[in-house]
């Protein structure tokens, strides 16, 4: 049965295309989930809705308050934007672990969100940044908690066949904000996560209001810890969370947080991948390490020589033992 | 008509409807190209069948996880594979066939030529393309930058080191720099003499091109498709089984079943007792083994015909583990038990050489399946030839063994079957396996024309050999001084379903397990196992690798508890040509092991020192350098006869031919036997050409497996040409009227050296005057190591053997078990680099493999389904590699050249495993060291 396949101008006209398709439209960005969706069966589109030509979902906008990222951003794009580049660590280093170049050359960051995997690079750090998602349908546009699409192992409450997500937005990290990056896999590139942990620190500094208001300078005014896969969806460590929020960022600390994390974790066992034992055991290294890494950008004290959240190249295990110059 | 308009900023899209087919527009290679398709279908796919472009390749079932369909999308490298046609509407699309004509090649093309590459060119469009939007992007790449760059392109041959070596190189000259090649990428003979010289591989400029016509490139006319009805059961018997339901559907031509094999149902003496499809009423012994085949005019059809297929099948108990299997209340398999094979061999008095040491140690060392994966997986076209002979295209190591099989199975005479070798994207013993041949002959049998069988990758998986996984228990003792005194060697060879060769592996196994050491005594016995695991088979090294990482790693141990250096602990106990080995009786080629061993001293103790000094020095406590060693033997050459024959050939062109049966799948035989021909001659290479492996047109030169090809098959060119070389010089004599000693043959003429008008000949004159006197201008040359072996006294493996050591530097992190391999260095004895290029990059290609096998590769039966969880090291993991070639003459083979192919691969991961055992202070005993076992046994040890 062959398949139709259209470029709306315009988000209306897409919404509008999907319409039309009564439920056999679909969605497609850079298609790399599209594609072998089709091919398994899993899905069968009569009609492909191309949003990649709509100009408004291409662009990343820095705002005062809040960076928002269009749909059809790639990871390529992401991993080349200068002020993701500098503030944004953990998004662009997750962006270099999805897959391999050429899949990051036309994956972009909502598809992957809205594919519903526990353990997707883009979902976990889109959790650990607070982002929201901009969902349109024939109803309007709402924005929702990146958090909340998430159904079950890939299942998303998105449903291409009716609606698209136009951009996803996350505050804007200021200087006493630092993200990082960690991910564990069975080889260094081209593979799933054994384990992926985004992180994002703020630490509390003068004149604070939000969430670090009142917590003494230099201590955690606010903190985030997403993990994967540990849970049927992407997971907020939310009781490591609360246990730091307030504390000094101290090694110790840091390590504390992160075995509470551990212990509100429920990694599955995984042939091909990992043990539950295994992910379980790692899991604190990750959480120590990508919080070490965030404190230290975020201005903090750096409490041990602070790794670099590049995904794993021949040489990065080395480079992680030293002490970063340019974070 | 379609139209894609483009105002500003918006896109709109103008289709002509017609039954949903559109009509999609966009350039491609330069040219505006317009395809009547559905857009949803893949670009691979439209490239491939609806275009006729062939040069991009499909290694994963579509799945985005080899890269071999990367193509250029406005010039950002892409997945084909993963992008819908409808997408490159209106943009730019570059396939290889864009990048350079054969004369005038891209700087990336040019490159990946010269400094080797190439091997099986199955990933090379991709790898290209990928480079190409590399370099187009950032014109000074670093080595990291281009190494992440190629990270989502697999190769299974080189190794990744040439290929980034050939971007780097390709970036300079790029920029108006003149580059040459550093002296380790074995360009150092550029100028000399034909062998050992520049060997630029005479099929490359095919592959770089997208020319190389691989199987699934070829189309013919009426050609039909198969697909393979298989058990998904591990072990039952198949009760019933009805293909009627399949046989009426449209477009199905025949079902076939073991009721159709109008010979024997079996593949000869390759597997004994693996049916080519399971009757009713038989058991099915691995989940996989084929039980139908379903032929019909298109693949969606023979899928359809398969899935309607109705196979009822009562379940057996099945075992995976060879311990399992070995139980006194194990299920038998097969009606005579669950041991296929015993070997044994032992001298020496044990007790007594055990009583008189200093230590003893017994250890327990295993490995897993290992899966080849080749990048092209299998695929066979099967059909008729001019002459009307049944005939089978694929890629093989033995075509004439398979014409055997195929005539077995269809009761006909072997003359009427034919066996081809196209281009082949790989092996590693994985195509040794004659099942598609037959089932592809059987096919085009019935269905009376072109058929062709294509394994997706999930089938390969499930249904190819694999390496057979091991259990290997030892005993050794030493003195203090270091010197061996006995060992006995216990090993289980796992072989799966079916025979599949396991029935040789016991021996390989037993013969490896010694190593080219002495010992006062030995007891050693290996056994072949059946289990209902995945039928192991061929693969690069023939049981030697598994008893060898047992045994490297053991005497590692002891080197340990004796607080010896472990090289030093080697060269005491090295054997010498002459000495009496762990066989009993010495080996019968010349050994170079202590000159390996002293070859690599020095590399082995610089990364000795670095290594400690990182150690002491490093701020992260938990990150642990450790260097491991090992050493090696490999007995080459076996497998088949002692007598080999190779043809040479006088065209009337007055170019030379060589005929012999070597298979290329990548390797590099077609160019070796080229320059050892022209060498012999006395000619440039460029004047030979080689036909290879096609049973209609080259003689039988025996099995090509084993290394054995460079030697046996070499011999045997060199004979024939160093023949057809005095016969056109003889008559070359009688035209020119002077005595044959007289004589120099040069590039396409006879002359007299010091020529005068009238005092040379050209070859083509030469080949007129062979036809007209009646004399063949094709001649036999035959080598035959069966003198040197009088028949009475001659082992049942001629004991030729070659060795090597490889040191390997890791970086453990203690707190993952991540393991990272920067360096390895590695000497191998290749008696002569006839290829010096083609040499390091086995090597190369080796040393990375055996990393797979050391950290990543573990086939999961049952489990493991595909590229997406099967992990081979990417050009991320790959390590800097030196490697050294140690030249000790063999006495027999040609130019005193010996096997080397999959003797490299052997003592890879025995060092990584050592080293990784002595960075966290604890033994790794199982492989692959997966960051989880690395943990567990640091765990354990805690």
């Amino acid at each position: 049965m062959a398949t139709d396949y259209r470029y709306p101008g315009s988000v209306e006209e897409a919404i509008e295309c999907l319409e039309a398709g009564e439920g056999a439209a679909w969605v497609i960005a850079g298609g790399t989930d599209v594609l072998p969706d089709i091919r398994k069966g899993a899905i069968a589109p009569q009609c492909l809705v191309d949003v990649t030509r709509i100009p408004e979902l291409r662009r990343i906008e820095i705002g005062e308050d809040l960076v928002t990222v269009g749909a059809t951003v790639t990871f390529a794009v992401i991993r080349g934007h200068p002020f993701l580049t500098e503030h944004v660590h953990a998004l662009v280093e997750a962006a270099r672990s999805v897959g391999a170049g050429p899949i990051q050359n036309v994956a972009t960051w909502v598809g992957n969100i809205v594919q519903g995997m526990p353990a997707a690079d883009g979902a976990v750090v889109a959790i650990a940044l607070d982002a929201e998602a901009c969902i349109v349908d024939r109803d309007g546009a709402r924005w929702q908690a990146v958090e909340s699409l998430f159904a079950g192992p890939g299942v998303s409450t998105v449903d291409p066949t009716r609606q698209i997500v136009t951009a996803i937005r996350f505050p804007r990290p200021d200087a006493r904000t630092g993200t990082a990056w960690r991910r564990v896999g069975r080889r260094s590139a081209l593979v799933l996560p054994i384990l992926n942990c985004a992180v994002r620190v703020e630490l509390a500094g003068e004149g604070d209001a939000g969430p670090g208001a009142g917590v003494e300078d230099g201590r955690i005014a606010d903190v985030a810890i997403a993990l994967g896969p540990v849970a049927p969806v992407p997971f907020r460590a939310r009781k490591a969370e609360g246990f730091l929020r307030g504390r000094a960022p101290r090694r110790e600390i840091l390590e504390q947080g992160a075995q509470i994390a551990r212990d509100e974790a429920n990694p599955r066992t995984s042939a091909m991948r990992a043990s539950r034992g295994y992910r379980l055991e790692v899991l604190p290294v990750l959480v120590t390490d990508a919080l070490a890494t965030a404190v230290g950008r975020g201005g903090g004290p750096s409490p041990q020589p602070s790794p670099s959240g590049e995904r794993g190249t021949r040489g990065s295990l080395l480079r992680r033992g030293q002490v970063e110059q340019n974070d | 008509m379609g139209l894609v308009e483009q105002d500003s900023n918006n896109w709109n899209l103008v289709y002509a409807e017609n039954d949903g087919v559109m009509i999609v527009s966009f350039i491609l290679n330069e040219q505006p190209t317009r395809v009547d398709v559905d857009p949803s279908r893949p670009l691979l796919d439209v490239l491939r069948d609806d275009l006729g472009l062939t040069g991009t390749k499909q290694g994963c079932d579509h799945e985005g996880e080899c890269g071999a369909c990367t193509v250029l999308l406005d010039g950002m490298a892409v997945r084909s594979c993963l992008t819908p046609v409808g997408k490159v509407a209106g943009r730019r699309v570059v396939t290889i066939e864009g990048l350079g004509e054969p004369d005038a090649l891209h700087p990336l093309q040019q490159a990946f030529i010269e400094l080797g590459a190439v091997q099986c060119g199955y990933c090379t469009p991709g790898m290209l393309l990928a480079a190409k939007a590399l370099l187009d992007r950032d014109p000074h790449p670093t080595q990291e930058r281009i190494r992440e760059a190629l990270a989502g392109n697999l190769c299974r041959c080189t190794g990744y080191r040439r290929i980034v070596e050939a971007v780097d190189v390709a970036a300079a000259r790029m920029r108006g720099e003149r580059k040459r090649p550093a002296p380790e990428d074995g360009l150092e003979g550029y100028g000399k003499p034909v062998i050992g010289g520049d060997a630029v591989r005479a099929d490359s400029v095919d592959k770089v091109t997208g020319r190389a016509r691989f199987v699934e490139d070829l189309k013919m006319p009426q050609m039909a498709h198969v697909r393979v009805v298989r058990s998904p059961h591990h072990h039952a018997r198949l009760v019933a089984l009805d293909t009627a339901r399949a046989e009426r559907l449209e477009g199905v031509i025949c079902v076939l079943t073991a009721a159709d094999i109008p010979g024997e149902n079996g593949l000869g003496d390759y597997s004994r007792d693996e049916p080519v499809l399971t009757p009713i009423g038989e058991t099915v012994r691995m989940r996989g083994a084929p039980v139908t085949l379903v032929v019909a005019t298109s693949p969606e059809r023979a899928q359809a015909g398969a899935e309607a297929v109705e196979a009822v099948y009562e379940p057996l108990p099945h075992v995976f583990e060879v311990e399992e299997a070995l139980a006194e209340d194990a299920y038998p398999i097969y009606e005579g038990g669950n041991v296929l094979v015993s070997e044994g061999e032992a001298h020496g008095d044990l007790d007594a050489a055990f009583d008189g040491s200093d230590v003893t140690l017994e250890t327990t060392y295993r490995t897993t399946w290992q899966e080849h994966a080749a990048l092209e997986r299998e695929a066979l076209l099967g059909t008729f030839d001019e002459a009307d002979r049944l005939t089978v295209v694929g890629g093989t190591h033995e075509p004439h063994w398979q014409q055997g099989y195929i005539a077995a199975a269809l009761a006909l005479d072997p003359e009427q079957v034919r066996v081809i070798m196209p281009p082949t994207g790989g092996s590693f013993g994985g195509k040794q396996d004659p099942w598609p041949f037959v089932a592809t002959a059987l096919a085009a049998f019935h269905a009376r024309r072109p058929v062709r069988l294509a394994y997706s990758r999930g089938e390969s998986f499930q249904a190819s050999p694999k390496r057979h996984p091991y259990r290997v228990r030892y005993r050794v003792g030493a003195r203090a001084d270091g010197r061996l005194t006995g060992v006995r060697v216990r090993v289980d060879a796992n072989t799966g379903g079916y025979d599949g060769h396991g029935q040789y592996i016991a021996n390989y196994a037993l013969t490896a397990s010694g190593g080219p050491y002495r010992y006062q005594a030995v007891d050693a016995a290996a056994q072949s196992v059946y289990t209902n695991g995945p039928k192991a088979g061929q693969f690069r090294g023939f049981g030697t690798p598994q008893s060898i990482f047992a045994l490297e790693c053991t005497l590692d141990e002891l080197a340990q508890q004796l607080g010896e250096d472990p090289l030093e602990l080697r060269l005491k106990n090295a054997i010498h040509q002459s000495s009496i080995s762990f066989l009993g009786y010495p080996v019968a080629e010349s050994l170079g092991y202590r000159e390996v061993l002293e070859a690599i001293r020095p590399r082995y103790r610089d990364f000795l020192e670095e290594a400690a000094g990182f150690n002491a020095a490093s701020e992260a406590r938990w990150l642990r350098k450790g260097i491991g060693f090992s050493g090696m033997w490999y007995r080459f050459g076996k497998s088949g006869s002692l007598r080999v024959e190779a043809h040479a050939g006088l065209r009337e062109d007055g170019h030379f031919v060589v005929y012999c049966s070597a298979p290329d799948y990548g390797q590099g035989a077609n160019t070796t036997m080229a320059q050892m021909a022209a060498e012999t001659l006395g000619v440039p290479r460029d004047r030979v050409e080689v036909v290879n492996a096609d049973t209609g047109h080259t003689p039988d030169s025996g099995i090509q497996g084993a290394s054995r090809a460079t030697y046996f098959v070499g011999g045997a060119v060199c004979r024939a040409a160093q023949r057809l070389r005095q016969e056109i010089l003889a008559t070359a004599a009688e035209m020119l009227d002077c005595p044959p000693s007289d004589l120099a043959l040069h590039a396409d003429r006879v002359a007299i050296p010091r020529p005068t008008g009238l005092s040379s000949v050209s070859l083509a004159d030469v080949a007129a005057e062979f036809n007209r006197i009646g004399k063949s201008r094709r001649v036999p040359g035959v080598f035959d190591l069966s003198p040197l072996f009088p028949e009475e006294s001659r082992p049942e493996y001629v004991p030729l053997f070659v060795t090597g050591a490889q040191v390997a530097e890791v970086i453990v992190d203690v707190r993952t078990g991540q393991v990272e391999v920067p360096r390895m260095a590695a000497a191998h004895d290749v008696g002569r680099a006839i290829n010096p290029i083609d040499a390091r990059g086995q090597i190369e290609g080796a040393v990375v493999m055996g990393m797979g096998t050391a950290l990543m590769e573990e086939y999961i039966p049952g489990a493991s389904a595909g590229l997406g969880d099967y992990y081979m090291p990417t050009a991320m993991s790959m390590p800097d590699i030196e490697v050294t070639l140690v030249e000790v003459p063999s006495f027999e083979g040609p130019f005193g050249a010996k096997g080397l192919g999959e003797a490299a691969i052997v003592p890879s991961a025995p060092a990584i495993i050592n080293a990784v055992s002595r960075a966290i202070g604890t033994r790794i005993r199982s492989l692959p060291a997966t960051p989880e076992r690395v943990l567990a046994r640091l765990a354990e040890d805690d």
